[in-house]
């Protein structure tokens, strides 16, 4: 991506409607994150590289895939910011490029057999092209 | 009372036993479920990236047909309850007319009126009152010690999901009350299953799932109930492998509405628990209530 770091967090903002200069890092959102300590970087400490502009440490992070979109972080965040809708415009700017996290032809039969269709979609929906 | 009611993709296959003990319950309280004609899926998670029109098709669909039929559509799924609700929401954003018009041009149906999606517990509080189920309890629960885990489709985003109180619901708990249960106190009743993330990262998930077990176990509950299909899979396979592994006893996770079908006297055939992972027939015999 040959997008300067203040071109890649406008996009953000735009994709996921969100302010980042918003946020003052209260912590609130990674307490309630229910994937915890799995998720690197957790919610507030990924917004604080935005607003460092490190946009790109962020996007070659594991935790913007860890993002069950559970909307606790939103939903408890005193400043209305809802980290969630970032994480996803993340993932949009690298799916975007055409790469895929989840691979829909990787699935295995048994897993076919078993899981819910429900958890096939959206993770496709989430994670790939 | 008749309702149009969308089931959504998985109460076709993996889920069947939350549709059909619903759509059996709905006849003993004096409802019917009309199923919305030629549904698609509703797309199963909502996309919310600000210029992402091609995800909001699948639901926008959905509504636009349940809009030529009626005013409201009933659902069971809480990932169906979610998507459509916040999909209807976002078509009607003041500013989002261009959207709406491409969206609505895409899908070649048109919108007749604004449809109120509904989860199927509210028809149950609002339409018939817990008077009217409590009445027709046949088989009450014994006071049968329940967690009602709502997980998160059912409550957030609190602004447009507007169903209940998104730290603490309590619908579920109101309703496993009038039908003689004992509802628990359960600190982990509207926390995260992993949900999705089982397909790509199933520790982590599963991990998820352990602690709202654990937490429904240590408040006291016998059993959970649950709304989604996909929150019952995580809880269920979490049990079996992590569970097992730890030596953990087993909580059986039934759909809610195979508990009210119980109650209201379905026969044990029609409540699908074979189709459940963890089979709790045996819990449900020892326990007097099969
Ligand atoms: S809860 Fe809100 S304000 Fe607090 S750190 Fe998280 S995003 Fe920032
Ligand atoms: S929406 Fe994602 S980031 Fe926010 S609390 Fe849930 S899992 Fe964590």
């Amino acid at each position: 991506m040959n997008r300067t770091p203040e071109e890649l967090v406008r996009e953000i903002e735009t994709l996921s409607g969100q302010r980042i200069a918003d946020c003052y890092q209260c912590g609130c959102c990674s307490a309630g994150c229910p994937i915890g300590t799995a998720m690197e970087p957790p919610p507030s400490k990924a917004i604080r590289l935005l607003q460092l502009g490190r946009v790109e440490e962020l996007l070659q992070s594991e935790g913007i895939w860890l993002c069950a979109s559970c909307l606790v972080c939103g939903t408890r965040c005193p400043r209305g910011v809802d980290y969630a809708r970032i994480a996803e415009a993340c993932r949009l700017l690298i799916l975007r490029t055409k790469r895929s996290v989840v691979d829909p032809d990787c699935v295995v039969p048994a897993d076919l057999e078993d899981v819910p269709q429900q958890a096939f979609i959206a993770s496709f929906r989430k994670f790939s092209v | 009372m008749r309702y149009l009611y969308y089931p959504g993709c998985t109460l076709y296959s993996k889920a069947k036993n939350l549709d059909r003990c619903a759509r059996r319950a709905a006849e003993r309280v004096g409802i019917t479920l009309e199923e919305l004609p030629s549904w698609n899926c509703c797309g199963a998670i909502f996309n919310t990236g600000s210029d992402d029109i091609a995800g909001q098709v699948g639901p926008v669909r959905v509504l636009a047909k349940a809009s030529q039929l009626g005013d409201r559509l009933v659902t069971l799924c809480a990932a169906c309850y979610n998507v459509l609700k916040r999909a209807g929401a976002r078509l009607n954003i003041p500013g989002n007319e261009l959207e709406r018009q491409r969206v609505l041009e895409f899908v070649e149906e048109k919108m007749e009126r604004d449809v109120r999606v509904v989860h199927y517990l509210e028809v149950l509080k609002e339409d018939i009152g817990w008077e009217g189920v409590r009445r027709r309890v046949s088989k009450p629960l014994n006071g049968l010690k329940v967690a009602c885990y709502y997980g998160c489709l059912m409550v957030r985003p609190k602004e447009v999901l507007s169903f209940d109180d998104p730290e603490n619901p309590m619908v579920m708990d109101e309703l496993v009350a009038e039908l003689g249960g004992e509802p628990v106190r359960f600190d982990f009743k509207a926390e995260c299953c992993g949900g999705y993330l089982v397909v790509n990262r199933r520790e982590v998930a599963q991990e998820c799932s352990m602690r709202v077990v654990e937490n429904a176990r240590s408040w006291g509950a016998e059993l959970i109930v649950t709304t989604c299909p996909l929150c019952q899979y995580n809880l269920e396979m979490a049990q079996k492998s992590v569970g097992a592994r730890r030596n953990l006893p087993v909580l059986p996770v039934l759909y809610f509405t195979q508990l009210l079908g119980l109650a209201l006297g379905l026969p044990e055939e029609e409540l699908g628990f074979e189709d459940n992972k963890l089979n709790p027939v045996d819990f449900l015999k020892e326990k007097g209530l099969l």
